[in-house]
């Protein structure tokens, strides 16, 4: 009983400061128009809503989530400036076996880098996660890909997504939106699409 | 609920000492096939709570329907428990992890990983004898009321808590608490006695009750990144070892050499020669490269067909990336598309190794061979894109 005890302090400290947490940060507006988040421009035509850090401790450094209706029914993941030998998310287990970048990685690499990364990050075991519909896709200047995700959830609700990827300067840049389907995935398709392909690089792009 | 895992070194230990004891490997079931809960109210909330779970594994989306798999699974099942069959509702899940488990309901569950990591039927039908075991010892009830006993403070609060700690029980406040415990020394060797003898009686080889434990050491051993998980695969795991080694000696004692039994291989491979593409992709999609390798060798050596084992060798190479990988997995690819019988995207992933390597010409003609054996191909586009960018 010793563990569970522990368990129940490290889980009420957890409580405590998620609960003060919540009472001086939250989501903030993304308004319709041109958004910046890291080396990305990106053009919303309508309002987002940015998840806070404290809930986004999953992402890179620079990366954030948006959400529509909430992130456990939709979400936009937007990671930028992964470098050559670094993890789509960033994960505290060392023994999590994370799949990294590698600068020069093809189409297909990228679109096995996320299939696995997002398995990893449902919880190893806990979702079956597939890709397909590889092809092309412009980003301004620079050539990138884009491919549909389905995930499934040991005990939730499907998953449906759209990812676009492109490697600049031997950096990737990776666009995820996963919703729940049916019905999230469907009702903000459109839109996420959009504001997926309308991402441009600042530096160079 | 508790699996398979947490169970291998809290037996060890007992089943080492409990050897040289004979009466106490004479281990018989406590409960009556058609079993209803009668022990108490305790016994009765527990079934209802295990209910509700219940219903949350029947809807999941990682329950596997292929047909094919689970009438293999439920067969063995059937065959082990005897006169308790009717008493089991078996669910297959879709996880490339090694695993099985057991609620005082009757619901198995069993991972597809395990079905990768056993190298015949009877090595399956060890571990579902193991966890019957668990249930017809009713090993789940006797670990509540012992929790009950050493909690000082009433347990409801604990529960409510190990939920919030991020115990993974989709629902049920006293499954969340019991599936954060593992079963005692004590149980787990009874279950290992129990579930050995009901393997015997069933016509499997006993045997098989140590080689699968034998097969998940040689994997933990082949990983490149070892698990966290506390005491259960350590650095060397004596504990795991010893297991093994003690009910090797008590099986042959009690039912003679492994020589004098044929496990049964052929029906296994067949099984998992046709489900081989799911169950490997999984794997693979572990990024654990190691244990894919140490699989690959295993199916190999047990005789899965090349075609199948070059291909994931291919895969786990190419997506390995380690120095001289790309190599191996051209290599691999070519050894599975030479049987004849390769998935198609070997042509796919060979034509973009051959891109990587700047032979273009060679590269364009696996992409058009794979685009003719896959017309439907969803990555069509990507493909022709390539294609045209070469030309």
């Amino acid at each position: 009983m010793r563990s569970i005890r522990l368990c129940v302090a490290v889980a009420i400290t957890a409580l405590v400061a998620g609960l003060a947490g919540c009472a001086t940060t939250g989501y903030s507006l993304v308004a319709p128009g041109v958004v910046g988040v890291g080396d990305l421009t990106l053009a919303p035509a309508a309002a987002w809503n940015r998840a806070p850090a404290m809930s986004t401790g999953y992402l890179r450094k620079g990366s954030e989530e948006w959400t529509k209706d909430g992130p456990l029914l939709d979400r936009l993941l937007l990671i930028g400036g992964v470098r050559d030998g670094e993890t789509l998310f960033e994960n505290p287990r060392k023994d999590a076996a994370l799949p990294v970048y590698r600068a020069g990685m093809l189409a297909n690499e990228l679109e096995e880098l996320t299939e696995s990364s997002l398995a990893k990050q449902f919880g190893e075991g806990a979702a079956a996660v597939g890709t397909s519909g590889l092809r092309p896709q412009r980003f301004g200047e620079h050539r990138g890909v884009m491919f549909d995700l389905d995930v499934a959830v040991s005990d939730g609700p499907d998953y449906r997504g759209l990812a676009g990827a492109v490697v600049v300067d031997d950096r990737l840049y990776l666009l995820l939106y996963l919703a729940a389907d049916p019905h999230y995935f469907d009702k903000h398709r459109a839109e996420a699409e959009a504001l997926i392909t309308s991402a441009r690089l600042n530096a160079s792009g | 609920m508790r699996g398979i895992f947490p169970c291998i070194v809290a037996a060890v230990v007992a089943v080492v000492c409990a050897l040289p004891a004979a009466a106490q490997t004479d281990i018989d079931h406590r409960i009556p096939p058609g079993y209803e809960p009668e022990q108490g109210p305790d016994e009765q909330g527990l079934w209802m709570e295990v209910e509700e779970y219940e219903k949350a594994i029947r809807r999941s989306a990682l329950r596997v329907d292929d047909p094919d798999l689970n009438n293999y699974v439920a067969a063995i099942v059937c065959r082990v428990a005897a006169e308790y069959c009717r008493d089991f509702r078996v669910y297959l899940i879709r996880n490339p992890g090694f695993n099985a488990s057991m609620t005082p309901t009757g619901v198995m569950q069993i991972w597809t990983g395990l079905l990768l990591r056993s190298g015949s039927s009877d090595e399956v039908a060890a571990v579902v004898g193991h966890e019957i075991a668990h249930y017809t010892r009713l090993h789940t009830l006797e670990r509540l009321r012992s929790i009950k006993r050493n909690s000082a403070a009433g347990s409801i609060f604990d529960i409510g808590v190990a939920i919030v700690t991020g115990v993974s029980v989709p629902v049920g406040q006293l499954t969340a608490l019991l599936s954060a415990l593992s079963f005692s020394r004590e149980q787990e060797t009874e279950a290992d006695f129990l579930g050995t003898r009901l393997v015997a009686d069933a016509g499997y080889d006993p045997h098989a009750a140590y080689r699968i434990w034998r097969n998940v050491i040689a994997e933990e051993e082949a990983a490149e990144v070892k698990r966290e998980q506390p005491g259960i695969f350590g650095a060397t795991h004596p504990d795991a070892a010893e297991r093994a080694a003690g009910l090797e000696a008590w099986i042959t004692t009690t039912w003679g050499p492994r020589e004098d039994f044929e496990p049964s291989v052929r029906e296994h491979l067949d099984v998992l020669e046709r489900s081989y593409l799911t169950l490997m992709e999984d794997q693979i999609d572990t990024n654990r490269f190691g244990r894919s390798e140490a699989l690959l060798t295993r199916h190999a050596d047990m005789g899965i067909d090349p075609a199948l084992i070059h291909y994931y060798y291919g895969e786990m190479y190419r997506q390995r990336g380690a120095a001289g990988d790309e190599a191996s997995a051209i290599d691999a690819y070519r050894r599975s598309l030479d049987t004849g019988r390769a998935p198609p995207e070997a042509f796919r992933n060979l034509g973009y190794l051959y891109l990587k390597s700047g032979e273009a010409s060679q590269a364009a003609a696996h992409f058009r061979r794979y685009l003719e054996a896959r017309p439907d191909a969803t990555d069509r586009a990507m493909i022709e894109f390539y294609l045209e960018d070469m030309s």
